[in-house]
């Protein structure tokens, strides 16, 4: 008995250290290799194909249709909430939601590593009859047999933000990555006056937003600020741990350094630690891409130069206007991109975070 | 009638109630849940979990623990996929079962012949597994599988979708073995005393190594059916999924230091973790929440279990 007892003692003290370490400690997981997974075209449905700047089919608006005399319910499934870019995107689905009489169903994975969780959050919401899903997914081609799931019940499957290889969608909704890279590239090259050396954190290897952005980084100063050269490049986990180790070893690398790329703002916090440590702070030009508050304190304190600005809120928005507008019988566009804004210093005040982040205090209902 | 009361243990009243209780209870929150295709759905949902808690079984009732099956999901996911693309879908199917039989084999001799302590070899095996998935896959997912393929995971069989029947194959298989066959009996009779088991001659390290081959078969199959639900090799798939395991054979009634607890049992216990995710998704309870109660009915499961232990014993000695 009392050899009973101890042993479970015993194994759930390890089992909670375990679970710990696995739910915390586990890095992301590199997503697909979006381009060399397209397969299956042939149904005609919003391929996924590399997007090119400028080619949204909605322009910079996508208006809120008429709210609509049915109550939908929607079912809204992403990789994690702990993320302020998620955290935003969640607001922008149920406010936006709450503007149109839907209901929204907010899943979240747990992390990018839990995708046989997502797939059984798209069969339960399947199961439970919602009108549409928006789906936000942690694995290209893993996502695959879900989104057919829900296509062979009818129920329509609008893809946000991080995208399925699946063709089966209403509509993909997300930020342009490859514009992402230009402005990277563009005030680089600018501020730079032309010429110097940089090195690039760009993010988590093989997600469609680390290739994008970055190649496109590249692709752009070449063309056009060919005396810009790229000293090293270095993909990680994307966290701030990650940034500032990089940052660190770049710099015993490389005497001089007058730029760094981030393809996120999560290595850009860790980059700008490094750079404060070194003094070298104003003398770095930093660009990063989102807006933690990590990132708006460096930006504003100056470590931090620029960084390009995602419309979180926005791509939900957009999310819930397609999906009711498909709903309703109205034509969707197959490919909707939201609007993208460099943000410095001097120009932060002035941007419209409402549409970049959630507001303040709010969090997402348990 | 108290007394017969007193007399029942957890698994054979407590447990049923639960599910009952639950199914109830989601079934009011949200009619959908009696649906046929959410009854398939779920069904199609806890195959992975059931197959790996299987395997879990084996482990646990011979007095050890298989801390791997989670990594080995991962493992066997990559190998099938890789194979697959080379081979077409019934190599990869065999060389995914097979995958997770060698890693078995890997932990059955260390801890049987090596004397490693099952928890470490295992927990080994769940590090190295994975460092094997990532290395193999070069941490990227493995993609374009053959379409019929999907069938081991979402297709159906008349009425009954295919995991569900290799879930059921498994059952009859596993419940056999460990009730009919001699194999089955030394799994028991190590599990309640390893010492007395060597003293009455049987041969401990071969049948304690053959239970984690078991496991590991079961977790080559539920690897296969995980990689044919998410339709590609996922090295970082089945993260914790040790864990639901080893929770779902105490849930199901079976002691974590070995020797009581059964197939039937283990199933249970996963009925009720595959049913309380479902449900609680369907009723909307935020996924935060869900661990909450999930980590709750863990311990509370055992608690009961070992509370109703001490009374019974507290009755014979006054009775």
């Amino acid at each position: 008995m009392s050899k009973h007892l101890k042993r479970i003692d015993w194994l759930v003290g390890v089992c909670l250290v375990l679970m710990s370490g696995c739910v915390g400690g586990s890095p992301p997981p590199p997503a697909d290799r979006a381009q060399a997974q397209v397969r299956d075209a042939s149904n005609g449905v919003a391929p996924l194909e590399r997007a090119h700047p400028g080619e949204s089919e909605a322009g910079d608006e996508y208006p809120r249709p008429p709210k609509p005399a049915k109550q939908y319910t929607i079912g809204v499934v992403l990789p994690h909430l702990s993320n302020p870019h998620f955290v935003g995107q969640a607001y922008g689905y149920i406010d936006e939601a709450e503007q149109l009489g839907a209901k929204v169903t907010l899943l979240e994975a747990g992390g990018y590593q839990y995708l046989d969780k997502q797939v059984s959050q798209v069969e339960d919401l399947v199961a439970s009859k919602v009108d549409a899903i928006i789906l936000v997914a942690v694995s290209g081609s893993g996502t695959i047999g879900a989104v057919e799931h829900a296509f062979a019940a009818g129920i329509p499957v609008i893809n946000c933000n991080v995208m399925t290889d699946s063709n089966r969608v209403v509509t993909r909704i997300r930020s342009d990555d490859e514009m992402i890279g230009q402005m990277h590239a563009d005030f680089m090259g600018q501020t730079l006056g032309g010429s110097g050396s940089v090195v690039m954190l760009r993010g988590a290897p093989g997600t469609s937003w680390a290739e994008y952005r970055g190649n496109a980084f590249k692709q752009r100063l070449s063309e056009r600020y060919p005396n810009v050269q790229i000293l090293g490049e270095q993909y990680s986990q994307s966290t701030p741990a990650d940034g500032l180790r990089l940052m660190e070893d770049f710099m015993q690398t490389f005497p001089r350094i007058d730029g760094v790329y981030n393809g996120s703002d999560t290595t850009a916090n860790g980059a700008a630690l490094a750079i404060l440590a070194a003094g070298r702070q104003g003398s770095t030009v930093v660009t990063a891409t989102d807006l933690q508050i990590d990132t708006e304190a460096s930006l504003r304190e100056g470590v931090i130069t620029a960084t390009v600005l995602q419309q979180t809120v926005t791509i939900g928005r957009w999310g819930v206007r397609a999906a009711i507008n498909h709903l309703e019988g109205r034509q969707v566009p197959q490919t909707l991109f939201t609007p993208l804004l460099l943000a410095t210093k001097d120009s932060l005040d002035t941007v419209d975070m409402s549409a970049v982040r959630a507001p303040v205090g709010w969090t997402p209902p348990n | 009638m108290m007394r017969m009361l007193r007399k029942a243990s957890w698994s054979q009243i407590g447990m049923p109630a639960v599910l009952v209780g639950l199914v109830v209870v989601f079934g009011a929150i949200n009619p959908n849940f009696w649906s046929a295709t959410n009854v398939t759905n779920v069904s199609r949902q806890i195959s992975v979990l059931a197959l790996i808690s299987i395997g879990q079984t084996f482990a646990i009732l011979s007095g050890g623990i298989d801390l791997s099956v989670g990594s080995l999901l991962a493992l066997v996911s990559v190998v099938c996929a890789q194979q697959m693309l080379e081979v077409g879908v019934a190599g990869g199917v065999v060389a995914g079962v097979l995958a997770g039989g060698l890693a078995g084999l890997v932990n059955g001799v260390l801890i049987a012949k090596a004397r490693v302590p099952a928890f470490i070899a295992t927990l080994g095996m769940l590090v190295a597994a994975r460092g094997v998935a990532l290395t193999l896959s070069g941490g990227l997912p493995i993609a374009g599988l053959p379409r019929e393929f999907l069938v081991v995971g979402a297709g159906n069989w008349g009425p009954f979708p295919v995991p569900t029947i290799i879930v059921a194959a498994a059952f009859v298989v596993a419940y056999v073995t460990l009730s009919r066959t001699r194999f089955g009996r030394y799994v028991y009779a190590m599990g309640s005393n390893e010492e007395a088991a060597v003293l009455s001659g049987i041969n401990v390290a071969k049948y304690k190594t053959l239970v984690y081959v078991v496991s590991g078969l079961f977790a080559g199959i539920a690897g296969v059916v995980l990689t044919s639900r998410v339709i590609s090799g996922q090295p970082t798939l089945g993260e914790v999924q040790e864990l639901h395991s080893i929770a779902a054979v105490v849930i199901g009634g079976g002691r974590i230091s070995g020797g009581v607890g059964g197939i039937g049992k283990t199933l249970m216990g996963v009925l009720v973790l595959g049913i309380l995710s479902n449900g609680l998704n369907l009723a909307q309870v935020s996924s935060y929440v869900q661990n909450i109660v999930i980590g709750a009915i863990i311990v509370g499961a055992v608690y009961i279990d070992v509370a109703g232990e001490r009374r019974r014993r507290g009755s014979t000695v006054t009775s």
